[in-house]
């Protein structure tokens, strides 16, 4: 429960912001702000499937289809 | 009690499949529709774009689950990977992700406890057994839609892998929606994988698996070759100010089958050892885990644009499991720009997980307990990762091979230590080229 009100919290606080025009977007759009991973991370992101328990909640896999945990 | 979490554990897959289900279906359905069509448009993908990705891995240390938590995890892994990003028209595109990844492992050869002229198999040295070395292909066919504001994108994907011993096809569908002036972001998405393993039991118990085997000897065979997951993905991402955006996405897996790997041996406190050759220990049983598994992950990311120089780009998980796992993790990279086409990339991680109920050092574990395992990847550890990598970035593409010019080629390195023995270091690599 306390964790579903955290982030309701930090759902209301994203909504809150101020919106950002398109043209302000300069620094935004840099490629490094990118929320996504470059793609050669994917090799590192597969690699800390196999070795690690968790996975999950940063663009890789979650488990299956692979022989990883 | 148990009954109770086994409902619970049905009535949470049952509600993931009938999501998933309709996830699938919706995309599906959805991607299908048309939209009005404005005079003018930006096109989603202006050309076709191949990106060249190679990665170099080699790992080592001394708690190697094949042979029961002791012995060499020596691994060395070669990727290559293709990523071919087609725009069929101004909404769709086309990607087509084929990879292939070539291995040797000690451990893995250690599945034979003899090697091939007949002599014990040593824990910390490879075999010349058979199942020293794999090679896993995996090919990803994904296709995406996008509406004519740009405010809504349908995906789905199809991926097949196949090892020696694993095979596995999945499904997947996303759906993506922005709005307020396309500073926030909402997303779904849904996967399915059916697995099918190969069993492959370490070689001096093989014969034990056998139906007509005394039943003093008799070793239970798993209960099934197959292992099924449902995942739902939910994530949320905002546009904070002009320097600054973030965030937010939830993960729910569900897991049903095989979960555990048929050849990772076990050793009993309660069971005399029998050790060969240079220490090689036969195993008391093969690992044994439940046959569903429930996990659920929470990541944040936030983006700070400092300056034109540099960037810092942040990451946290929260994750946690029904086999007693818990785990964190921190990451922050901090690009640097040098001037207009070149950036490095120092990064760090920081990661640790609390132990499965399952997991025993070896010779812990009792023939009596239903659920083991000595897999290290399963203990409580906490682990540092440390990278660093140089990209350059050619907006204009200057630089043309076969009607092909070089966007960016990236390079990267890391270094993984956990507190347990194991470590790894890594090589990664990658060139995207955009058609002229």
């Amino acid at each position: 429960m306390k964790k579903i009100l955290i982030l309701a919290i930090a759902l209301g606080f994203l909504s809150s912001c101020a919106v950002v025009k398109e043209y302000e977007k300069v620094n935004i759009n840099d490629p490094d702000m990118a929320l996504g991973d470059k793609a050669i991370k994917r090799f590192e992101t597969n690699a800390q499937a196999y070795r690690e328990a968790a996975s999950g909640a940063n663009g890789g896999k979650t488990g299956g289809g692979c022989g990883c945990n | 009690m148990q009954l109770k979490t086994a409902i619970v554990n049905n009535k949470i897959t049952k509600s993931l499949k009938k999501t998933l289900t309709f996830i699938l279906c919706a995309t599906a359905l959805l991607a299908y529709g048309q939209d009005t069509i404005p005079s003018y448009k930006k096109r989603v993908l202006e050309t076709v774009e191949i990106d060249f990705l190679a990665s170099y891995y080699s790992q080592d240390g001394n708690n190697a689950a094949v042979t029961g938590g002791i012995g060499t995890e020596e691994l060395t892994d070669r990727v290559s990977s293709i990523v071919v990003s087609i725009p069929l028209n101004d909404d769709d595109i086309l990607k087509i992700d084929a990879n292939v990844s070539a291995y040797t492992s000690a451990s893995s050869s250690n599945v034979d406890a003899f090697d091939s002229v007949g002599q014990a198999a040593d824990p910390f040295v490879a075999s010349s057994g058979a199942s020293g070395s794999d090679e896993w292909v995996n090919g990803v066919i994904a296709y995406s839609h996008s509406s004519d504001d740009r405010n809504n994108i349908w995906g789905a994907n199809i991926s097949v892998s196949k090892e020696y011993d694993y095979f596995s096809i999945g499904l997947a569908g996303n759906y993506t929606h922005l709005f307020n002036k396309k500073n926030t972001e909402v997303s779904i998405s849904g996967n399915v994988y059916f697995d099918q393993w190969k069993l492959i039991y370490p070689e001096e118990i093989r014969d034990y698996f056998d139906e007509d085997v005394p039943e003093v000897f008799a070793l239970n065979g798993l209960p099934t070759d197959k292992r099924n997951s449902y995942a739902l993905g939910f994530g949320v991402s905002q546009i904070l100010s002009k320097r600054a955006q973030g965030s937010l996405s939830l993960d729910l897996v569900q897991q049903e089958g095989l979960l555990s790997t048929p050849f990772q041996r076990v050793y009993f406190a309660d069971k005399d050892d029998i050790i060969v050759g240079n220490g090689f220990q036969f195993a008391d049983d093969i690992e044994r885990l439940p046959s569903t598994r429930f996990k659920i992950a929470v990541g944040g990311r936030l983006n700070y644009y400092l300056n034109e120089v540099f960037v810092l780009r942040s990451y946290l998980r929260y994750y946690k499991d029904n086999w007693g796992i818990t785990s964190y993790t921190a990451s922050l990279e901090a690009p640097i720009k040098i001037g207009d086409m070149f950036t490095l990339y120092p990064s760090y991680r920081y990661y640790n997980q609390t132990k499965a109920d399952y997991f025993y050092k070896a010779n812990q574990a009792l023939s009596t307990d239903e659920f083991y395992t000595s897999d290290y990847d399963l203990s409580r550890f906490s682990a540092n990762q440390f990278g660093f990598g140089v990209s350059y970035t050619d907006i204009l593409t200057k630089v043309n091979l076969l009607g092909f010019g070089i966007k960016s080629i990236n390079i990267k390195g890391s270094y993984y230590e956990r507190s347990s023995s194991l470590s790894y270091f890594m090589v990664s690599g990658g060139i995207k080229f955009v058609q002229d």
